[in-house]
């Protein structure tokens, strides 16, 4: 793709000598997609949304947050449809308020993230509170592998939040008494899957927009609220060999968002679609009614965002002033 | 449902369950006693489902107990048609269908459990598959010598009437779902790491799935699982 934006910058000579060669014309515009479905959802809206309002030609490519921050930074990527905070808060302050190289859309779309459990697990099993993690008697029942001691999935090995949740289980001290999983999405939800159809207990990672809260009865574990004071996250990308000594956050996560940001030189190069990133104005429902279209119904994330902008015509428009 | 299953004293020792199908070594193990328990409506309490339990259990009906038996359940799930879900620790197969439903068939898992997570894809199927005992086996097992350049397909293979190999990508897992010759074993934890089912069910299944179906491993030996 560097040779893609090279051309984009190059001129035309340039462009026909590529095109003569079979590359093809390079897009206006590349939104990086993260890996999950709303974000799929929402970074193809971008792409459909801004070719029609705008007539543009841009490419949608699936990468993870980093690599789309680098690409931000570079030139490489113009878009990121969704970046979370607190999450992400070292990877903004690098980018948005030091390099100035990332700008965030003013409007946010609120979130929560924590551990969730299904309602039989609190209800018949007493897991209502983190603190109850820490009582091996109590996360026996967690148990799926015959060792005793029971298992929560933290999340995916690639999250930004799963560093994280490492980090509460050993400052709320349930990293002692239960083992903590990481494995991809589509594992821990056949698992939440699973333990619902045999009303059999589970706690797991969580977070909100998300579609299991409409498969599944949910209900997040009480813990104490969030201090700003008691959180001190490093990140491994940060310190690889000490970041979980020296975090600690025995405090739930702080009220969560996420924001679209796209890179500094693309505003100045395009305002019209800085304009247009920073009207979009997806509300939580949205988010999930994405999230629920592309897992459970297994809608193509392209098509989905083409029926999305053919239905919402007024919202476009309204982007796009 | 009848009864429910548990599984409970089991132990992972090793770095992986390695299958007998395939010929791989199975390392050492320090494997607590497996067990599996089921629930009995009748006495509501949770009781042993041993070996022997088993065997007394299928001479006087012909068949595993309720919970083992091939139904369609309840599933809801973000899971397309077609999915497997194995859940080792409860020792069930699910085959996800449309409507939020699913297909469950009972299973034996290894005595270690099946060693991993994760998701792989049916690679390739095969009716009455040939069984080449592993090196190992041959080596201490006198029964196993015989064959061990290959048992013919057939009612006493151990991989019994179908196999279904699951690849990770275009490489082998050495993981394979298979039927077997003895039913009285689903349940329990007896094998050498495969997912063992009763001919019936894996004729069944195998009649089902398409060659390149999503497979999902659940957490049950997830201890072993890259990264934990």
């Amino acid at each position: 793709m560097v040779g893609k934006r090279l051309l984009r910058r190059s001129g035309v000579a340039l462009v026909s000598l590529m095109t003569f060669c079979g590359t093809g014309f390079a897009a206006d515009l590349v939104v990086g997609m993260p890996n999950w479905p709303s974000g799929q959802a929402s970074a193809n809206i971008i792409k459909y949304g801004i070719e029609k309002k705008l007539g543009l030609d841009v490419e949608v490519r699936e990468m993870g947050t980093l690599i789309i921050f680098a690409g931000l930074d570079s030139g490489d990527v113009d878009v990121h449809p969704e970046v979370w905070q607190p999450n992400l808060d070292s990877v903004v302050k690098k980018y948005v308020d030091e390099r100035k190289s990332v700008q965030l859309s003013p409007k946010k779309v609120t979130a929560t993230q924590g551990l969730c459990a299904t309602r039989e697990t609190t209800e018949k099993f007493g897991i209502k509170d983190v603190a109850d993690l820490k009582d091996p008697m109590k996360t026996s029942v967690l148990d799926t592998d015959g060792d005793g001691q029971g298992e929560v999935w933290i999340g995916a090995e690639t999250w930004s939040s799963t560093p994280i949740e490492r980090i509460r289980a050993r400052s709320y001290g349930y990293a002692e008494t239960v083992k903590l999983l990481e494995m991809p999405e589509d594992v821990g939800m056949a698992a939440v899957d699973a333990a619902a159809a045999t009303n059999t207990p589970m706690v797991f990672y969580c977070y909100s927009p998300h579609h299991v809260f409409n498969l599944h009865e949910i209900v997040e574990l009480t813990e104490p609220e969030h201090d700003q004071a008691k959180w001190n996250i490093v990140l491994p990308a940060e310190d690889p060999a000490n970041w979980l000594s020296k975090s600690s956050a025995p405090v739930a996560w702080a009220p969560s968002h996420f924001q679209i940001a796209f890179a500094t030189k693309t505003s100045e190069r395009l305002p019209k679609v800085a304009s247009f990133l920073s009207n979009i104005d997806f509300t939580p429902e949205e988010i999930t009614e994405m999230s629920y279209a592309l897992e459970v119904e297994r809608q193509d994330p392209a098509a989905y965002a083409q029926q999305w902008i053919a239905k919402h015509a007024d919202r476009l428009e309204a982007w796009s002033k | 449902m009848a009864f429910l299953s548990q599984s409970r004293g089991r132990a992972f020792g090793m770095k992986m369950a390695a299958c007998l199908a395939l010929g791989v070594a199975v390392f050492a193990t320090l494997a607590y006693a497996a067990g599996t328990q089921i629930f009995d409506p009748k006495t509501r309490k949770w009781v042993e489902y041993d070996r022997k339990k088993a065997r007394s259990y299928y001479a006087a009906h012909q068949q595993v107990p309720e919970a083992f038996r091939r139904q369609i359940v309840k599933f809801r799930t973000a899971e397309k048609p077609g999915t497997i879900i194995i859940d080792g620790n409860q020792h069930f197969l699910y085959l996800v269908q449309p409507g939020f439903t699913a297909i469950r068939y009972g299973i034996g898992v290894g005595r270690d459990g099946f060693g991993w997570a994760g998701i792989v894809k049916v690679g390739r199927t095969a009716e009455w598959p040939t069984w080449t005992p592993p090196a190992e086996m041959v080596a201490r097992d006198p029964n196993a010598r015989k064959w061990a350049g290959g048992q013919p397909g057939g009612p006493d293979n151990p991989l019994g009437a179908r196999a279904l190999y699951l690849y990770q990508g275009d490489q082998d897992t050495i993981y394979r779902i298979h039927g077997t010759p003895e039913p009285w074993t689903i349940g329990l934890d007896v094998s050498s790491g495969c997912i063992r089912m009763n001919n019936d069910d894996v004729t069944d299944l195998h009649s089902r799935v398409a060659v390149g179906a999503k497979v999902i491993v659940l957490m049950q030996g997830a201890s072993l699982y890259k990264g934990v």
